[in-house]
């Protein structure tokens, strides 16, 4: 059975004018997200990804930005909605969680309190029964006690808790797509590991769609279906996780995953990416990795490359022909080994 | 040597020789005070509780744990940017920790710090060349500063060229080059690098470990690295410390802790990292209940017991556990050699804390 599409991102563009120039932050970038899976983004500070799920709820001005393309949800193009009719869709049923819980709780008002505005913002009910529906949700998302933290202050949470009473107030309205951006980011590793379990509870038991947006490689593997590796705004590689990370196809993802310190081995030298990422302003000519590529050639600098299947099972945008990507993968992975042991 | 220093160096491996560094019951608490005139004490944060390790020459010693475990109060005292409650620090076997600012001084040369945020830690108003060039200056050495300084920028791989720019105009990666230069400038023989490469995006954090890699081989240098990054940390130390609420709980040599930790607070955090491309089964995950509890009322005895599924499965019934977890903090003791271990029930080898943790 085919899965619904939720969203899906047709040729997007945001620029940003600026004093020194058009900041290109998405510039081209096609994805589909399905009901019941996990759709990741990775890629470093400033590949876009947030710009691309700030576009799609709405949160980037007109008035600041030139944004063109599609970004149809269940079918309704976002970009074309005036703000009213935004504000029925968001935060109903496209919600979105954030990287710094400690900023997304406003620190004067009560938790509880703060869920039942979200609640009574999409639906009248009477408070009391806001206030039942707010308790719920608490205890549902593993908040000890929910009936009397429900009246406790922001501070008087921890930041995994405060994360979890982010996570209950983007359910309020049993949401279609939920949008993570950098859940766990901002938290240890122990309470990462709870809270990553959270979200698959939760995709699992609303049965609905989840974008988490990371620049933790560790994360997505674990958690996402499919993965879409971001460079500069554009995206460099997707497909399923198995996919992307045992036979990469594009020379950015490639460097990322040998980038990573692994926790499981000691590991040899790193093999860092040479170079940092380039300006959004004064982009590259052609591919925009290629100045930081090792396997460049004459035809990277001329052309964009588009995001397609070139016969290795899955969209990726680069020159290079299947045989090489396959035969330059395999030898970096064997003098990876080489080198472990 | 001190006396002290070679009582307590229980954990003291012979076949090293003299440890460069060695903590002994290093304490520290930070009063809370009450009142605007007259403070009063009300209670006391316990940030770093009876820490004793030692840090070997040419060694990469990695101090992990969960923010507020105080793994930066433990680099800020080693350094005495901050005095200790009690407890002593002891450099190449002289007791450091009562010496006045004055003599102070040539330790200070010995002993430098990377900074975990590269926005941070420079000052804006001040170019690169100043920057780097500062501890020169400071500690009066002969020579001419701007040579020194662009023979440092070449090394750590910045343009010499770029002498006279400003923080502002170099990436985060660039700026931490400038902080690793200004802590070699000296050339000392300890570095604590507190996060070094936390802000930093992954590409170019490859590159600045590599590159703290290269300066120790061709320095000679001894570094304390501090990091939340199991991965990380696993790749750079010889040896690690996991610190859990003030405490250390176990030390061991990377490989040795990672393949075989004892203390349960380490497996269930090993546990918890996302295992990325490798086929770990997601079920070993030992997932820890609850926060870390406030250091201003840590728990009694060990400081892990609310946590701990190994001692509720020691107890035998749910919400219990034995005696002596409660009651007594555990000694760092070598449960196999030179891995020291701070628990009552330490994990067997090969024995699973999923175990534990689903009965």
């Amino acid at each position: 059975m085919a899965q619904e599409v939720l969203l899906e991102v047709k040729d997007l563009h945001v620029h940003f004018p600026t004093a020194d120039g058009l900041v290109k932050a998405v510039d081209g970038l096609n994805f589909k997200v399905l009901r019941g899976e996990t759709f990741g983004i990775v890629g470093e500070s400033g590949s876009g990804k947030s710009v691309t799920n700030l576009t799609a709820l709405g949160l980037i001005k007109r008035e600041t930005a030139q944004i063109s393309g599609e970004i149809l949800f269940k079918g309704q193009d976002l970009l074309k909605l005036n703000s009213e009719e935004l504000r029925k869709v968001r935060g109903k049923e496209l919600a979105m969680i954030f990287q710094d819980p400690f900023a997304c709780l406003h620190p004067f008002y009560r938790v509880g309190d703060q869920l039942v505005e979200a609640i009574l913002c999409h639906e009248k009910m009477p408070k009391k029964q806001a206030a039942e529906r707010a308790t719920d949700l608490l205890a549902s998302v593993g908040i000890p006690h929910p009936k009397e933290r429900f009246r406790d202050y922001p501070h008087q949470y921890s930041g995994g808790m405060r994360q979890r009473a982010m996570i209950a107030m983007a359910l309020v309205h049993n949401p279609d797509l939920l949008i993570a951006d950098e859940p766990t980011t901002a938290l240890d590793v122990t309470v990462q590991a709870q809270i990553i379990e959270l979200i698959e509870k939760v995709k699992t038991e609303f049965n609905i769609g989840v974008i988490l947006i990371t620049h933790d490689l560790g994360v997505i593997a674990d958690v996402a279906q499919r993965v879409l590796v971001m460079y500069a705004g554009r995206g460099a590689e997707m497909g399923t996780i198995d996919e992307v990370f045992k036979s990469p196809l594009h020379p950015y993802t490639w460097g990322l995953l040998e980038s990573i310190p692994r926790v499981d081995s000691k590991g040899t030298r790193l093999v860092p990416i040479e170079g940092s990422p380039p300006s959004l302003i004064n982009k590259p000519a052609g591919c925009a990795f290629h100045p930081r590529c090792p396997h460049r050639f004459e035809k990277c600098d001329k052309e964009i490359p588009a995001m397609q299947d070139r016969g290795g099972g899955h969209p990726e945008a680069c020159y290079l022909s299947i045989e090489d990507k396959k035969r330059i993968w395999a030898e970096r992975e064997a003098r990876r080994t080489k080198a472990a042991s | 040597m001190d006396q002290t220093m070679t009582q307590a160096a229980s954990s003291q491996d012979p076949s090293r020789g003299e440890p460069l560094v060695a903590v002994r019951n290093l304490t520290k608490r930070f009063p809370i005070t009450k009142g605007i005139v007259l403070q009063k004490e009300v209670a006391r944060v316990h940030a770093v509780e009876d820490v004793s390790f030692e840090v070997y020459p040419g060694e990469t010693l990695g101090l992990v744990g969960e923010s507020g475990c105080g793994k930066s109060t433990t680099a800020r005292l080693l350094l005495k940017l901050i005095d200790a409650t009690s407890g002593n620090i002891f450099f190449e076997g002289t007791n450091i920790t009562k010496l006045k600012r004055r003599e102070m001084r040539p330790y200070r040369r010995e002993m430098q710090m990377i900074f975990q945020d590269p926005y941070a830690s420079l000052n804006p108003r001040k170019t690169v060349g100043s920057i780097i060039g500062a501890p020169f200056t400071i500690h009066k050495t002969e020579g001419e500063v701007k040579k020194r300084v662009q023979d440092l920028m070449d090394r750590v791989g910045m343009n010499p060229e770029h002498y006279n720019r400003f923080p502002h105009e170099f990436s985060g990666g660039q700026r931490q080059r400038i902080g690793v230069a200004r802590a070699l400038a000296l050339r000392p023989k300890l570095i604590v690098c507190d996060e070094p490469v936390s802000a930093l995006d992954v590409s170019i954090q490859a590159q600045i470990l590599n590159l703290l890699e290269d300066l120790q081989d061709e320095f000679k240098l001894t570094y304390v690295f501090i990091s939340h990054d199991l991965g990380v940390v696993r790749h750079i130390s010889d040896r690690i410390a996991v610190m859990y609420l003030g405490h250390v709980v176990e030390v061991a040599a990377a490989d040795e802790l990672y393949q075989n930790p004892k203390h349960p607070y380490t497996a269930a955090l090993l546990s918890a990292v996302p295992k990325g491309h490798t086929d770990t089964d997601l079920t070993q995950r030992v997932v820890l209940t609850g926060d870390v509890p406030s250091p201003i009322d840590p728990p009694s005895g060990c400081v892990f017991h609310p946590r701990c599924p190994k001692a509720r499965e020691v107890a035998g019934s749910a919400g219990s556990v034995p005696e002596n977890c409660r009651t007594e903090f555990p000694p760092l003791g070598e449960v196999s050699r030179s891995h020291l271990c701070a628990c009552w029930y330490p994990l067997k080898e090969g024995e699973s804390l999923q175990k534990a943790a689903h009965a």
